[in-house]
């Protein structure tokens, strides 16, 4: 899922486990899952198994994941990756990592199982260790999302993020750590750019958390959108979810700020599992910040993206920002996409009532609220 | 007594589940309860209409059903947001976002009466549930507590004279395989899939009274007593955290237990998530158990014959497979009782 794995393998690697890291997710991947899963399935989880076929060729041989207890699909995920994997002849252990039903010591019993012989406080370094990576990492990929609708050569900072990527998975202590981090920033910075000049629009990413965070699940849209002039903020960022999620929001940092899920009043009044409320919440939260518009990314058939598919259209008009939703499944094309993009962001550039330099503040008769399904 | 208000509940998704409920419920409320008409294909194009392309058959009915209702002019459009109705188990994400949802559309005429349903957590959600009914309706929490109570009563006994046909199926079955002549009782078949969609003649083809027509003896999974599907669940490797995904899971395991040769029929409908889920694992199941399924996906396609022609296939499958004793038959040979003529489809 995204770059997750930096972190992920960090965080093992940390306790000295070995780590298998699949391939890249590819169309190879996809084409492996979607032969395996379940027809109506979500996507991420025909790349979950897709990914999980690969890495078995490589040689693993137990998986770690998260887990859940509902309403989303995703609590069922593991369960039903193992029976599938199970049926085509691949044994694989399987780790769980999830809310326990039988108190903390089961929960702690089943990590220890995991572990070895490693003591309690090397994973608590770990933990800090993997979740600073994480931290920095989001950093850079902030500062990537805002060079790229500027930058003179297209693809310049993608390339700069990806090499530090690699360095910074390299890194095996802190200090290590922040020189990777130093340099990743240093080379960014200096990654020719035009200067902002009003140009540049803000779109809001939102939607499902694999679909965002993976390039190869919504087909690089959020790089796509950056390189037609937008600069891209999207409404889940993993260091922010690992913060909120599995640390309580016991860190602050820069970028904290409210959840997205208290913005979602009164269009979603209660959660829906998944990423549903958090959506719509941010969508909301991005129309008070001054956002252009919205792109939401989800798989097909995802049950709360689809609940909040069907309220855009009202945050839409009382908000007064453009939606448009973009649902992936193994059937997807890029052109289709990059098609649809484009053709969005005409229609932000319109609604700005400008195509020359200088932001308009004032609303023109063009700003109609719009959504395209 | 206060005013009687006109409430508007849509025949669609978990009224079916819960029709014995509501209609207890406004009665002892003295509210006037309206429920829309059985589903057609006009029901159909105006929920499709209404909802988004990718939400799944029952929703775009429920909107239908709702437009339709809105027409018809109640008082109070009851949308309860049911997110759970029992403890550590959800309802499907699109029922809990039901109510806003249906905010959401275009055409907002009718006061919503949105109240929320959580037995999920520690404290019983109902206290909260019968404030609002009771301050929008007028009638005081208390008073709608104990229309609830009775409900729920009413509701329970409904449940348990319906889940007596499972021990009498058994019974027969036990029966029949202890070799009593003239104890016919025809193929025992399940009919799995959620009760909306079971209970929708128009969505399903009318498929329940297809099976019954064809002499088989059928089960659907309301059928199973709730004890027998929860105990049946038990054992699963990873609890299942719909209560609807229980049901069928649960339903389908206590199946797989009757005595004798049986089959089972599973109805989804497109674009289901719960059932993309819980329907492969329980076919899985089937798979292991050697019970033959036929697996029907219900959408806006309005063609009958095609669920026929499969029906009467899987039913003939399964009179081959009982006449000769075996699985895996070919689709051609003697025993079609036909020797002259051998075909294949290509």
């Amino acid at each position: 899922m995204g770059h997750t794995w930096v972190i992920l393998k960090g965080l093992l690697e940390y306790l000295n486990l070995n780590v298998v890291v699949p391939p890249a997710t590819s169309k190879r991947t996809l084409n492996l899952g979607a032969q395996y899963a379940p027809e109506f399935a979500c996507l991420p989880l025909k790349l979950n198994l897709g990914n999980l076929i690969e890495a078995r060729e490589l040689g693993a041989d137990t998986f770690i994941m998260a887990g859940g207890v509902g309403p989303c699909r995703f609590g069922l995920y593991a369960q039903l990756e193992k029976e599938i994997l199970e049926e085509i002849g691949y044994d694989y252990d399987s780790l769980v990592l999830e809310p326990p039903e039988r108190g903390i010591w089961q929960f702690l019993q089943r990590i220890k199982r995991l572990i070895g012989s490693v003591s309690w406080l090397r994973v608590i370094q770990a933990i800090r260790f993997a979740y600073h990576k994480a931290c920095l990492i989001d950093d850079l990929e902030r500062m990537v999302q805002e060079i790229r609708p500027r930058e003179l050569k297209k693809g310049t900072a993608d390339k700069v993020f990806n090499n530090s990527l690699l360095n910074i998975d390299r890194a095996r202590n802190k200090d290590e750590l922040e020189e990777a981090f130093g340099l990743a920033r240093q080379k960014l910075l200096h990654v020719p750019a035009v200067e902002e000049s009003g140009r540049v629009l803000k779109v809001g990413l939102v939607g499902e958390i694999y679909t965002l965070l993976e390039p190869f699940a919504s087909l690089e849209t959020e790089k796509k959108l950056g390189y037609l002039g937008a600069k891209v903020t999207r409404s889940i960022y993993l260091s922010e979810w690992i913060n909120e999620h599995l640390f309580k929001g016991m860190f602050k940092r820069k970028w904290s700020r409210k959840p997205f899920k208290h913005f979602a009043g009164p269009f979603l009044n209660h959660f829906v599992g998944g990423h549903g409320q958090e959506s719509i919440g941010a969508g909301v939260a991005f129309a008070a910040e001054g956002f252009d518009g919205i792109v939401q990314v989800a798989p097909l058939t995802c049950m709360p993206e689809i609940v909040a598919h069907t309220i855009f259209p009202r945050v839409s008009e009382d908000c007064g920002l453009p939606v448009l939703t973009i649902y992936v499944d193994e059937q997807m094309g890029q052109e289709g996409v990059n098609t649809r993009l484009e053709a969005f962001v005409d229609l932000l550039r319109e609604k700005r009532g400008q195509y020359g330099p200088g932001r308009q503040k004032k609303r023109s008769s063009l700003d109609r609220p719009m959504t395209i399904c | 007594m206060g005013p009687v208000y006109k409430v508007g509940l849509p025949r669609a998704l978990l009224y079916y589940e819960f029709a014995v409920l509501w209609r207890t419920f406004f009665n002892c409320l003295d509210m006037e309860l309206v429920v829309s008409g059985k589903t057609n294909k006009q029901v159909l194009d105006e929920g499709a209409l209404r909802v988004a392309d990718e939400a799944c058959l029952p929703v775009k009915i429920f909107f239908g059903h709702a437009a339709r209702l809105i027409a018809e002019g109640p008082d109070f459009l009851f949308v309860p947001r049911i997110v759970s109705v029992e403890r550590k188990a959800f309802a499907c994400p699109k029922v809990i976002g039901l109510p806003d949802m249906l905010a959401a559309s275009r055409e907002r005429v009718l006061p919503l009466l949105r109240p929320t349903i959580n037995l999920a957590g520690q404290q019983p959600g109902i206290g909260l549930f019968c404030q609002e009914v009771g301050k929008v309706l007028g009638c005081g929490a208390k008073k709608a507590r104990m229309a609830w109570d009775k409900a729920v009563r009413e509701q329970e006994r409904e449940n348990e004279l319906k889940a007596v046909r499972f021990f009498q199926m058994e019974e027969k079955l036990k029966e029949q395989a202890a070799g009593f002549e003239g104890k016919e009782a025809g193929v025992p078949i399940l009919l799995l899939g959620h009760q909306y969609l079971i209970e929708d003649e128009f969505l399903n083809f009318n498929v329940l009274n297809k099976l019954k027509d064809r002499g088989c003896l059928v089960l659907t999974p309301l059928e199973v007593p709730v004890e027998e599907r929860e105990a049946a669940v038990s054992g699963l490797p990873k609890r299942m955290f719909w209560t609807f995904g229980k049901t069928l899971m649960g339903a389908a395991r206590c199946f797989a237990r009757l005595p004798g040769e049986k089959g089972a029929v599973v109805l989804t409908s497109f674009g289901c998530g719960i059932d993309s889920f819980v329907v492969n694992m329980i076919i899985r199941y089937f798979k292991q158990a050697g019970i033959p399924q036929l697996n029907i996906v219900l959408d806006e396609h309005t063609g009958e014959a095609g669920v026929d022609t499969r029906i009467e296939a899987f039913l003939d499958m399964m009179h081959w497979r009982k006449s000769n004793g075996k699985n895996h038959l070919p689709a051609h040979g003697p025993h079609l009782g036909n020797t002259e003529r051998a075909f294949g489809i290509p």
